[in-house]
């Protein structure tokens, strides 16, 4: 309890370093136009006079139901409106996330402090949020991904930003009961790169920081689109192949897939851009290596770190030409201290920093002075 | 081993159809691969393409020989089961070898999310596996033998070897329900069985334990057929019922439990196999019976391997799903025939 007590001042007096303008901060409805979202097909956000409404139409495959979210200043009326809405005040402040995708749009926008839950804390690479996670700031709860309800209870966040794979929200439903507005992030069913990205507008909505998250996306979308251009400029498209085994099934990405989209950008030719599928693909191992043997590039090749370590799990793959010339790159190998994947986590808010990746792989003569960030070479 | 001779002209057709299957086998697959270029790369000469010498040498002939042998395999230690629990429905994991292997398996692929840290990932190799798959069937196999060497009824060991199946399908369970969604696919893939992945030196390692499961199997015919009279008349005929059962499921365990550690769980085979083998060859005896069996679950194995390589596309059914299609109504037409059948 003593031990409580001085955690409590301790907390409070770091808190109270802070200098906060205690001024209600009106939402700014000044042009009552849309947001305007270019890539993202996930949600839009309306602005009306005194509040402004969210919807998300696709928070997993095969979504039956819209999820509409009435966003309010803190302490004014609930807005009428017709049709089924949850109501939620903002800016809001105690906030509990369930996907690291989340971690980096927060730190973003300058918002890591307003985190005051996660489950599985992990997954958390940023070195930023998990010395939050180290000091007690941010409370575990619960594992991969599965909301402890009780322990969430406890915490009484004023919102929960969660997700789901399969449209399977129970616990969200029983949180949302006692009162705790509950959110979902469909940012992982984009397709387009800059699609994910663009989420950072959804979450930038709840803290009334839409024009940070809007100057913040512009950036990243202009660095992604000068990248892109950079690369139309190079003379060959290399052959990439992708994916790796599991017995002698190997998983490619499927031609529309997110990880396609940004071969595709980066001027390369993915030896299965023509599939129509989002998801992988389950190929047999002799097609793959009939279509992908003398591929130039072999770009994401999983969780292995060395050649050796790769040629441990299955020996054919040293029949491909991309593992005898040792140009195997892997997006998986940087972790943070607890082991989180930093792909995951960062990536889907950094598409700029993934394809200048790729480029520089596929292209390095265009990008001399850059060093990936994501993506190792396998030796 | 030899066959009896009525059954000569029958056994040679078998092999004829077991050779024909083999062939067949090799030389279908996603990729169209010209006959005159199979036959080129399997005696060495130069192929046109490279990469089809790869297909064939380290790819579909390894496969084969992996489908020969658990075919073979899998049928013999249903047999022996069989014959060995008197129980027509009686398969080569009743003993729990293939819950534990699969134990094993969850331990090591769904586990790691309990023991933390994404390293645990890089235990999950090829070999990682098998050796934890073996370790789960060894060990229950241990505990299957020390209680068979306490129980005098067989029946009570049948029971006995059902419960190591259901405490291990607990733990799976749980262990499954806490692990991330990547490494329960894995784990649900490992169940789906895969006859694709071994290299030759795997290959090396597998026939050796598997020859010798088969040896230990041909040592038992006799106890088998006496076995047939029920175990209180071939204890007043002399057999040491005690040591022949340690035979039998020793027999069994390096077969069973070396097929589920290479291959995978490979359904219901072990099972189906040995009746087919009997109705075809209407005797109870194992001197005939074990060399058909051989045969038969070789050629069925092979058959069920050409089916899910799904010739011509892209794509491939996993070998599970095949032998329970097959495997499936001839269990149920046992069920349905009981009352008419051999056994």
């Amino acid at each position: 309890m003593k031990n409580y007590i001085i955690l409590l001042l301790l907390v409070a007096s770091i808190l109270s370093c802070k200098q906060e303008k205690k001024v209600v901060i009106p939402i700014s409805v000044e042009k009552l136009e849309d947001q305007k979202i270019d890539y993202a097909t996930g949600f839009t956000i309306q602005n009306h006079k005194t509040y402004k409404e969210i919807s998300i139409t696709s928070p997993w495959p095969d979504a039956k139901s819209t999820f509409t979210y009435i966003l309010h200043p803190k302490g004014s009326e609930k807005p009428t409106i017709n049709g089924k809405a949850s109501f939620i005040e903002v800016p809001v402040d105690k906030t509990v996330v369930t996907s690291t995708t989340d971690i980096p749009m927060l730190e973003y926008l300058g918002l890591e402090n307003k985190l005051i839950g996660f489950p599985h804390c992990d997954y958390i690479s940023s070195e930023k949020t998990r010395t939050l996670v180290d000091n007690g700031t941010i409370i575990e709860l619960g594992n991969n991904g599965h909301l402890n309800t009780e322990l969430t209870l406890e915490l009484a966040p004023e919102l929960i930003i969660g997700y789901s794979a399969t449209g399977d929200i129970k616990t969200y439903d029983l949180l949302e009961k006692t009162g705790i507005p509950v959110v979902m992030n469909g940012s992982w069913m984009e397709q387009h790169p800059l699609g994910r990205a663009e989420w950072i507008k959804f979450v930038g909505a709840f803290y009334n920081k839409e024009q940070q998250a809007d100057s913040i996306f512009k950036k990243i979308e202009k660095d992604y689109n000068d990248a892109a251009t950079l690369a139309n400029n190079a003379t060959t498209t290399p052959t990439v192949l992708s994916g790796n085994m599991f017995k002698d099934v190997w998983h490619v990405p499927g031609g529309d897939s997110y990880v396609a989209k940004f071969l595709k950008d980066a001027n390369t030719n993915y030896l299965w851009a023509e599939t129509k599928k989002t998801g992988s693909i389950g190929l047999n191992f002799e097609s793959v290596l009939e279509k992908a043997q003398n591929a130039q590039f072999w770009i994401g090749s999983g969780s292995s770190t060395s050649l050796e370590e790769l040629k441990g799990k299955n020996n054919r793959y040293t029949f491909f030409e991309a593992f005898k010339n040792k140009t195997v790159y892997s997006s998986t190998l940087k972790t943070g201290a607890k082991g989180g994947l930093m792909y995951y986590e960062l990536g889907p808010m950094r598409p700029d920093l993934i394809l200048k990746d790729i480029i520089q792989i596929a292209h390095p003569e265009l990008l001399t002075d850059y060093e990936p960030y994501f993506f190792e070479k396998l030796n | 081993m030899t066959p009896n001779k009525s059954y000569k002209s029958v056994f040679i057709v078998i092999i004829i159809v077991l050779l024909l299957c083999f062939v067949t086998n090799i030389s279908l697959g996603s990729v169209l691969i010209p006959w005159l270029d199979t036959i080129k790369s399997l005696v060495g000469a130069t192929v046109e393409k490279e990469s089809w010498r790869h297909i064939i040498i380290d790819y579909r002939l390894p496969k084969a020989i992996t489908a020969i042998i658990v075919g073979s395999g899998l049928g013999v230690s249903g047999l022996l089961m069989q014959t060995l629990f008197r129980n027509p429905l009686a398969g080569p994991f009743v003993l729990g070898i293939s819950s534990g292997a699969s134990l094993g398996v969850a331990l090591l692929i769904l586990g790691s999310a309990l023991i933390g840290g994404s390293t645990a990932l890089f235990l999950v190799s090829n070999w990682g596996l098998v050796i934890a798959a073996s370790m789960g069937s060894v060990l229950v196999l241990f505990m299957v033998m020390l209680v068979s060497s306490r129980v005098r009824d067989t029946m009570a060991i049948l029971i006995i070897g059902l419960m190591f199946g259901s405490i291990t399908a607990a733990i799976v369970s749980v262990l499954s329900y806490f692990a991330p969604a990547e490494q329960l696919q894995r784990y649900v893939f490992w169940g789906f069985g895969s006859l694709g992945n071994l290299s030759w030196t795997d290959l090396l390692i597998f026939s050796v334990i598997a020859i010798i499961g088969m040896i230990l199997a041909i040592f038992a015919i006799k106890p088998l057929n006496t076995l047939l009279l029920g175990e209180n008349y071939a204890r007043s005929l002399g057999l040491n019922i005690k040591k022949s059962r340690l035979l039998i499921i020793l027999a069994t365990g390096l077969l069973a439990g070396s097929i589920t550690a290479f291959a995978g769980p490979i359904a219901f085979i072990g099972l189906a196999v040995p009746h087919l083998t009997r109705q075809l060859f209407h005797t109870s005896d194992h001197k005939t019976l074990i060399p058909a069996v051989i045969l038969f679950g070789s050629i069925i194995m092979l058959v069920c391997d050409t089916i899910s390589q799904l010739p011509g596309t892209e794509y491939t059914l996993p070998i599970n799903a095949i032998t329970s299609l097959i495997g499936a109504p001839v269990v149920i037409w046992l069920l349905v025939r009981k009352r008419k059948m051999l056994f």
